[in-house]
């Protein structure tokens, strides 16, 4: 018990962080390893991001050994704000994934990204709903949409990088911040979108 | 590393079942334009919550764990501690299984919790990040215990209680106490005030009808009296306790009750015990150099109109 509470997340954030890569537009992506903003390896050379980080229809990935990959994106959807990449030869493990849906309140969540430029930082939290946003926290009217809500600290960089569950499985995408709550899509929009992909 | 796993999956379920045991006490309380704040459960028919989020006095109803909602009634309201209780009808769910918070340390896991709507609780994360004794808050109450939590106090989450990993709610969390950490009212002191708002709507506190600013007594004064100091008499309202009992301006208070005065904290100490209006105390005063002793019935302090 000692081991583990001095140990906490460290396992399977060491995990997942080898599976989040660093990703910007264009073929370039110079800004990549600083963290525009971060894309999950979600299976073979598909990488999965927020539709907001990639607006050209091509972008870079960055590895987590530092090489960058030119890849293009194959699909978007701006109103779900999720995006697909594709990078052949990026060569990153792929995440295992978890429907959020399976959660309770309060279990424990944590994410990775690159808030403000800092590599693959995690934080974590507790997951507060899965469901639309309550009344009174607006958004636009994509507050009816279903999001994974949670108490857990992102910051711009953190777009596109994964929420994941107290064993490290990938249950959705980050996506904003409402009213200090952490928002992201739920893994089950995300497959919708790569129907047919893989 | 799969101990690692299983015993964070374990306290992963354990937070879980807190939420859902403590959940099973919490309303959402509609007293307010557009976002609900969070009411706890705390005995068979009434609900606590924070007074800062009760903006209107009728119409108010409450959205119940399933579902459903019924007509609330506000029983009173202090904004000296920050709380509101509500009336429901007896039955309509759990009540809430509180805590001791004497208990907590700081580092202990803790959880803010809110219901909102008719979905599930809400849950924030933290660790308890300060514990300490009785303070007064700048709203001017008397709160039994010190503490304070790195929790995020989320739109809607005030009047939502602090639990701990075992689902007990230790009290409730308040908004508007402080800006920096979250800060919870804890179990004694809502206990306390949700009796007398039950019993008369309001918290009664003591009053004597005077301004006051805190001296030194002169050096001959110190050692004659054995006081260092107290509390001078600046201005007596016209009939009030104060000057039915006869207090001067110019009068140095020094004791009430037998314990030596210094300050406003003394004083306020023993004005705001729950009951301390009618009775009759003490005070020794220094008159024109010469120690004096008044009796002094207590009145009760005028409550502002809303």
């Amino acid at each position: 018990m000692t081991a583990t509470s001095a140990a906490f997340l460290s396992a399977p954030a060491e995990r997942l962080r080898a599976s989040v890569v660093g990703i910007a537009n264009g073929r370039r992506g110079r800004r990549a390893a600083g963290g525009a903003g971060a894309a999950i390896a979600w299976s073979g050379d598909l990488f999965v991001t927020s539709a907001h980080v990639v607006t050209a229809s091509h972008a870079t990935i960055v590895t987590p050994d530092g090489r960058a990959v030119p890849g293009d994106v194959v699909r978007r959807d701006d109103e779900r704000d999720i995006a697909v990449v594709h990078a052949p030869g990026a060569g990153v493990p792929a995440v295992a994934t978890a429907n959020p849906a399976t959660l309770r309140a309060g279990s424990l969540v944590f994410a990775v990204g690159h808030p403000f430029g800092v590599r693959d930082a995690v934080s974590v939290g507790v997951l507060q709903a899965v469901s639309p946003l309550p009344r009174g926290y607006g958004l636009n009217g994509k507050g009816s949409f279903v999001w994974i809500q949670a108490d857990v600290r992102l910051a711009p960089g953190n777009s596109g990088g994964p929420l994941a569950d107290a064993q490290g499985r990938v249950i959705g995408v980050a996506a904003m911040v409402v009213s200090g709550v952490a928002l992201a899509v739920p893994v089950p929009d995300v497959e919708r979108l790569l129907a047919g992909l893989t | 590393m799969t101990d690692d796993r299983t015993t964070l999956a374990m306290l992963s379920e354990q937070l879980a079942d807190a939420v859902a045991t403590a959940g099973a006490a919490l309303v959402a309380v509609h007293a307010r334009p557009r976002l609900p704040s969070t009411g706890v459960h705390w005995k068979d028919g009434v609900v606590v919550t924070t007074e800062g989020t009760i903006r209107r006095d009728d119409d108010i109803e409450v959205t119940l764990p399933d579902g459903r909602r019924i007509p609330a009634t506000l029983a009173g309201r202090d904004r000296g501690t920050d709380l509101a209780v509500l009336r429901i009808a007896p039955g309509s769910l759990p009540v809430a299984t509180l805590g001791d918070p004497a208990t907590l340390r700081p580092g202990h896991l803790v959880l803010a919790l809110a219901r909102l709507d008719e979905g599930g609780p809400r849950a924030a994360f933290g660790a308890v990040s300060a514990t300490g004794g009785k303070w007064r808050c700048w709203k001017g109450g008397e709160i039994d215990q010190w503490l304070q939590s790195d929790l995020d106090i989320y739109p809607g989450f005030g009047g939502g209680p602090l639990v701990d990993a075992a689902g007990r709610i230790h009290g409730v969390n308040s908004g508007g106490l402080s800006r920096s950490l979250a800060t919870t009212i804890p179990v004694a002191t809502v206990n306390r005030v949700t009796a007398q708002l039950l019993e008369r709507g309001y918290v009664a506190r003591g009053w004597i009808g005077a301004a006051m600013q805190p001296v030194q007594l002169d050096a001959t004064s110190r050692q004659r009296l054995k006081h260092e100091g107290g509390l001078l008499l600046l201005s007596v309202e016209p009939d009030a306790p104060a000057s039915r009992a006869g207090l001067l301006i110019g009068d140095v208070i020094v004791a009430i009750d037998g314990q030596s005065v210094e300050g406003f904290d003394q004083l306020l100490d023993v004005l705001g015990a729950g009951d301390v209006v009618g009775k009759k105390l003490r005070l020794e005063v220094v008159r024109a150099g010469q120690p004096v002793s008044v009796d002094v019935v207590i009145g009760e302090r005028p409550r502002r109109a809303r």
